[in-house]
């Protein structure tokens, strides 16, 4: 399992569009994906491959994101996740 | 009351008043199949997204696709999918009932963000309920599910066309938060024999599912009876339809001093037609066209429209039928069953509306031939307006000879008589129509100021009131020398008692509904018009609406 930090660069944080992507992408990969967010002390996850979860995180431009990968691909997939975050 | 009669069934809850979708419990051996109409159901939406996506990438605004991404997303998220289908097998429940639950849970949520760009996506979830709920509904997109029990719909509101809809479904009977005895809904609910109950407070405590009681004639719903008070219903539920054997049907309405009533039946439906026709009527007093037109929610074609009113005046020729243009404003359409503004009802309507009122007298006219039509003009209150109808009327037939379209260039043009203002100058109005109408429903709340979608003020509406006798005597006075026939056809003429007046004050031809139309035959075979006629003027003296009821009821007992 690996776990990176990212902090969010687009514009409008995780929106619709960018919430889309990070599902198509992350549907590309064997590993298990969930973004984890700090919610004043409270840890928020969401599965990766689940829009709606992405987008209940309601995580705004500037905000830390951990992502955390669990399989055999999890180096890939958090690298590109990562890029892709990072806008 | 708001219909009368007795109905026992399990409360189904309706989900979104526009979107009618049914909640109720399956059999946990069902589950299965239930999951299977749910995942194809998803999978018909998928296509259907898919569609459109492949047209948006063609087309000029090809970025605007991936908003169809986010809904396809949806459609295969875990979150939502797999929630729904968890809910079906655990908690034994249809595929709308556990959309409901588990968008409503996701609802909650994105309500909860603090960010007002992302809490504006639970559109697209939304969206997406809506497609799947219309894409369960069976092949057909406009038949709903067959009920698997006698059901009692629960609702905040439940519209007349939704009850229309309904009416060969199961459903046994009806409670609803708003509306009153005098809504629209709740006379559909009576014109198809359906026991209801308006205007209780909050319904919330009523679970899918539960066994519920609707005595409409008391006006109150027993929630979980116990099996005791179950039987005791089920045996007072002699029915009480028909008292007249099939081939008395035909035989006129005569009072017992040989006096011959005209009795006609108002309908809403195109359908009720028939209906009409083999209970025995005599003509159709009052066809309320709105509940028809806006029925799919559009603007109906012409030749749409054609084709209803030629089956209508096909299955009731040679009898006439009174067609009342569209009159909007009243609660038909609205959410809340609220109604809408004053200053756009009926008449007023049309003449704002003028391609609407056009299209359908033009549909009107063209129909004419295939039976006898009468065109009913409602909520006119002042001449000015009687006037620009009769202009927009004479435009239309004027442009219908041009171009050659084959009408009945005769048809009669009627004004209903349903505000004060028109009671009043009716007098003034007869030389411009060939026959008047008595609107008593709305009549009786502009006259007593009572808000008909007001439960709290129901009681304030009586058509014993002194005033209303007044004013129904002074409209006959005015005209009896018109020449210009009066037929009465709000509820009061399927009031026994209240009939009663009507016949004592000269009238002699009313119109009611389809329900009431067997008891009103009989009841009229009771009265004698002589005996009426005293005690019509007995009660014009009297001061208070309870004596006069109170005298007129022991009189005809």
């Amino acid at each position: 399992m690996i776990e990176r930090k990212v902090i969010v660069g687009h514009r409008l944080g995780l929106h619709a569009r960018a919430a889309a992507r990070v599902v198509q992408l992350s549907s590309q990969y064997q590993s298990a994906i969930s973004l984890l967010r700090d919610d004043l002390g409270n840890r928020v996850e969401a599965d990766a491959r689940s829009i709606l979860s992405i987008l209940l995180l309601a995580a705004a431009q500037g905000s830390a994101l951990v992502v955390r990968a669990d399989g055999t691909d999890e180096g890939e997939a958090v690298d590109c996740i990562c890029e892709y975050l990072k806008g | 009351m708001a219909s009368a009669g007795v109905a026992i069934g399990r409360a189904i809850r309706t989900f979104d008043p526009l979107m009618i979708s049914y909640n109720f419990h399956i059999p946990q051996s069902e589950t299965g199949k239930e999951v299977a109409r749910f995942r194809a159901s998803v999978e018909k939406s998928r296509r259907q997204l898919e569609r459109m996506q492949a047209e948006l990438r063609q087309s000029r605004i090809p970025e605007s696709s991936f908003l169809v991404d986010a809904h396809l997303l949806i459609l295969q998220d875990k979150l939502f999918v797999d929630r729904i289908v968890e809910t079906i097998q655990d908690r034994a429940v249809n595929t709308e009932w556990a959309i409901q639950q588990v968008s409503e849970e996701l609802y909650a949520a994105y309500d909860r963000l603090q960010d007002d760009y992302l809490r504006e996506r639970r559109g697209d979830l939304e969206d997406i309920v809506r497609r799947m709920l219309h894409n369960l509904r069976s092949k057909s997109s406009s038949t709903l599910p067959v009920l698997p029990y006698d059901a009692v719909l629960v609702g905040k509101t439940i519209s007349p066309s939704t009850l229309f809809e309904l009416r060969a479904n199961r459903v046994a009977g009806i409670v609803t938060e708003s509306g009153s005895p005098l809504s629209h809904t709740a006379i559909v609910a009576r014109s198809l024999g359906l026991p209801a109950v308006m205007g209780i407070h909050d319904l919330s405590d009523i679970a899918p599912g539960e066994i519920l009681i609707v005595n409409g004639t008391r006006g109150m719903v027993i929630c979980s009876p116990d099996p005791s008070t179950v039987r005791e219903y089920r045996q007072r539920m002699k029915p009480t339809r028909s008292p007249l054997r099939p081939r008395d049907v035909h035989i006129p309405a005569v009072t017992q001093d040989g006096i011959r009533i005209s009795l006609g039946t108002n309908i809403n439906f195109s359908e009720e037609a028939r209906s009409a026709v083999e209970n025995g009527t005599e003509f159709i007093g009052l066809y309320r066209t709105e509940f028809d037109f806006f029925r799919e929610g559009g603007k109906p074609s012409e030749e749409e429209l054609m084709a209803q009113y030629s089956r209508v005046l096909k299955t009731v020729r040679p009898a006439p039928v009174t067609f009342r243009t569209i009159d909007v404003g009243s609660d038909w359409n609205s959410r809340d069953g609220s109604g809408s503004s004053l200053a756009s009802r009926g008449l007023r309507f049309s003449l704002e509306n003028q391609d609407v009122f056009k299209l359908q007298l033009r549909a009107l006219f063209r129909s004419s031939r295939n039976g006898r039509m009468r065109i009913l003009l409602p909520f006119v209150s002042t001449i000015a307006d009687l006037d620009a109808a009769m202009d927009i009327i004479a435009g239309v037939k004027r442009d219908l000879s041009r171009h050659k379209n084959a009408f009945d260039k005769e048809v009669p043009v009627g004004v209903m008589i349903e505000t004060p203002a028109a009671a009043h100058t009716c007098d003034l109005m007869a030389s411009r129509v060939d026959f008047f109408c008595l609107g008593t429903n709305d009549l009786i709340q502009y006259y007593l100021v009572v808000d008909r979608s007001d439960q709290s003020a129901a009681h304030l509406y009586n058509p014993f009131h002194p005033a209303i006798l007044r004013c129904l005597h002074q409209v006959y006075t005015l005209l009896q020398y018109s020449g210009r026939p009066v037929t009465v056809c709000g509820e009061m003429a399927a009031d026994p008692a209240a009939a009663a007046v009507l016949l004592g004050l000269g009238f002699t031809s009313l119109s009611v509904s389809l329900s009431a139309y067997p008891r009103m035959k009989e009841a009229i075979g009771s009265l004698s018009v002589g005996r009426l006629r005293e005690l019509a003027g007995e009660i014009m003296k009297m001061e208070s609406p309870k004596d006069v009821e109170d005298r007129v009821r022991s009189t005809i007992a």
